[in-house]
């Protein structure tokens, strides 16, 4: 089984166009206005999705089988409350009985009615998916009797779905976000194809050599040995007990990439790398975290505004190693050499730091693998979220040279930490 | 319909994300956060009061294929987008006005040549020029990011950009 760029591009606009549809429902089925968000097509491993569930908070998922031209499981995933949100205003609006919510008007408890609203809004999402789905890839899919289900683990959602992915099988998962007016409605659209269903269509939809699927397992290796590497640097360079909170691996349109960078000031540090796979990287932290991490990398008390010299240096020197240590992460499963700039200080509105880079890759393609990681401290504000965005025919390149024998016998590094849970 | 959190009498602006385009009228307003090297491109025809506004991401849209499917991501096919939808709500051609703001260069890295901002902005110039639509105001290059908001009712053009200190800086063209 192989994939290339155009058939991920294609899988991204059947995720968008998927979500536009079931925004589109909704605020038929509600009166609320809303639009599409974000929509993310991400590469999951069984056990990092497994342990998404592990939150602790409660959710609940509305499970269709598919059968056509891809064959396997849908799975909408909503947190708890969110979805009680949903049929509140959806039962206000149809003006049905009052006695569904308690005295101060809030839902807290799915009976059989609501149960059964549920059902329906996440029947029409999954309906409104599918058919944007069926709409990309000009065919037919048929969709099964949606299935309510409600639970706090994977277990309750997965066990049964025999295409569900084992702790180091890759899963595609979409990721969108419905908004209305001034909220959001978030929510993990799972699928599980069958593995010769996806083949078929992966097939279908090529128009290059591509790449072999079991190579994303490189993928994978790039973004958790990276990910590792920053961490241990962080923590050496600031005394800060640090760790990886996300890593995760987005096929997105580039144009996405400044919406999901957060609306305020941030301070950061970028680098453009080049060898094989060339590309950017970036580091940015919120206000209060860049000023802890001076606090912790200056002794002296300094007194300057905002980031001074001081500050700034202090933030370019632990981005500066950050940037080695991530970037070697990859070289090694890569088996290649990655140069680095040097350091570029800013201290802007998030996503003014990241549109220049979109914009000079965006010259020659159109989506772009990224790799989402967030570093945090325990009991500390030290947030940091880094992109690293590479050029994607360098980035196809380098995949195929990598031999995957040689990724098995790489040593297996440290566990990925659970500080969710702790 | 029933639209969440908007109050009477305060219009939430509209926004324009990345690469896209919208077209209004009055006293709505639209809003582009967060330029960096992206310029925005207000449009606006002060006799009707229709106007639009453009997140436009790269120079030269006749050269790329999905221009069709996204004029708002190029600032030549952008230009041309707003125009003729202005034109098809009753705005006339030959008022239109334009205001640009954005194209900073954040960064210097070598493989950024001579600035991502730079090419955007002489594409929009260019394109302008081309159509004989007179750009009346600009704020335009330097090295901060900008969060714009245009009125086509009264062709305000505010711009924000922060400081080193945290100040805020408000221009309006």
């Amino acid at each position: 089984m192989k994939l290339d760029v155009n058939a991920l591009g294609t899988f991204y606009r059947m995720a968008r166009e998927g979500t536009g549809l079931a925004a589109g429902r909704l605020t038929h089925m509600t009166d609320v206005e809303t639009r599409a968000g974000v929509t993310k097509l991400n590469f999951m491993r069984g056990r990092e999705i497994r342990r998404d569930f592990e939150d602790s908070t409660a959710k609940v998922g509305v499970r269709v089988e598919l059968t056509g031209a891809i064959d396997g499981y849908s799975v909408i995933v909503f947190e708890r409350e969110n979805a009680l949100r949903i049929v509140e205003t959806l039962l206000e609006e149809s003006a049905t009985d009052a006695a569904v919510t308690t005295d101060d008007g809030e839902l807290e408890e799915f009976d059989e009615m609501t149960k059964s609203a549920a059902t329906e809004v996440g029947n029409i999402m999954n309906n409104g998916f599918i058919d944007g789905w069926a709409d990309v890839l000009e065919t037919v899919i048929d969709v099964s009797t949606p299935e309510f289900i409600e639970g706090h683990s994977a277990e309750t959602f997965f066990d049964d779905v025999e295409e569900a992915p084992a702790g180091d099988d890759l899963a595609l998962l979409f990721q969108s976000q419905i908004e209305t007016i001034e909220t959001q409605v978030g929510f993990s659209h799972y699928l599980f194809p069958e593995r010769e269903s996806m083949a078929s269509l992966l097939e279908q939809l090529r128009a290059s050599d591509g790449i072999e699927y079991d190579k994303l397992d490189g993928f994978d290796r790039m973004a958790e040995r990276g990910a590792e590497e920053v961490a241990k640097t962080a923590t050496t360079l600031t005394g800060i007990e640090t760790s990886v909170e996300i890593r995760r691996l987005n096929f997105v349109s580039l144009e996405t990439i400044p919406e999901q960078v957060p609306d305020e000031r941030l301070v950061g540090v970028a680098f453009e790398f080049d060898g094989l796979p060339s590309g950017y990287l970036l580091f940015l932290f919120d206000e209060e975290s860049a000023n802890e991490i001076v606090d912790a990398m200056v002794p002296m008390e300094v007194d300057e505004d905002g980031f001074g010299q001081m500050g700034q240096s202090a933030i370019k020197e632990l981005g500066n190693i950050m940037a080695s240590g991530f970037l070697d992460g990859w070289a090694n499963v890569l088996d290649t050499t990655i140069d680095h700039s040097t350091p570029e200080f800013i201290h802007d509105i998030g996503a003014a730091a990241v549109d220049p880079v979109v914009i000079q890759l965006g010259e020659e393609q159109e989506f772009a693998f990224v790799f989402d990681t967030v570093i945090v401290a325990d009991g500390q504000e030290f947030d940091c979220e880094i992109y690293a965005i590479p050029d994607e025919s360098d980035l196809e390149r380098a995949l195929n040279d990598l031999d995957v024998d040689r990724i098995e016998q790489a040593p297996t590094t440290a566990e990925f930490q659970d500080v969710t849970d702790t | 319909m029933k639209t969440y959190g908007t109050e009477p009498g305060a219009p939430t602006p509209v926004q324009v994300g990345i690469s896209e385009l919208t077209v209004s009228d009055g006293d709505d307003t639209l809003k582009s956060y967060g330029l960096g090297s992206c310029v925005a491109i207000a449009l606006y025809d002060p006799e009707t009061e229709i106007g639009g506004l453009a997140h436009t991401m790269l120079p030269d849209g006749d050269a790329a294929e999905n221009s069709d499917r996204k004029p708002g991501k190029y600032a030549d096919t952008a230009i041309r987008a707003l125009l003729r939808r202005m034109v098809e709500r009753g705005a006339s051609y030959t008022s239109v006005e334009a205001k640009l703001a954005g194209g900073s260069d954040m960064f210097e890295f070598d493989s950024f040549g001579d600035g991502v901002g730079q090419r955007n902005i002489a594409a929009a110039k260019a394109e302008l020029e081309k159509l004989g639509v007179p750009l009346v105001a600009t704020d335009l290059g330097g090295d901060r990011g900008r969060t714009v908001e245009f009125t086509p009712g009264t062709g305000a053009l505010m711009v924000k950009s922060s400081n080193e200190d945290g100040t805020q800086e408000v221009t309006e063209l």
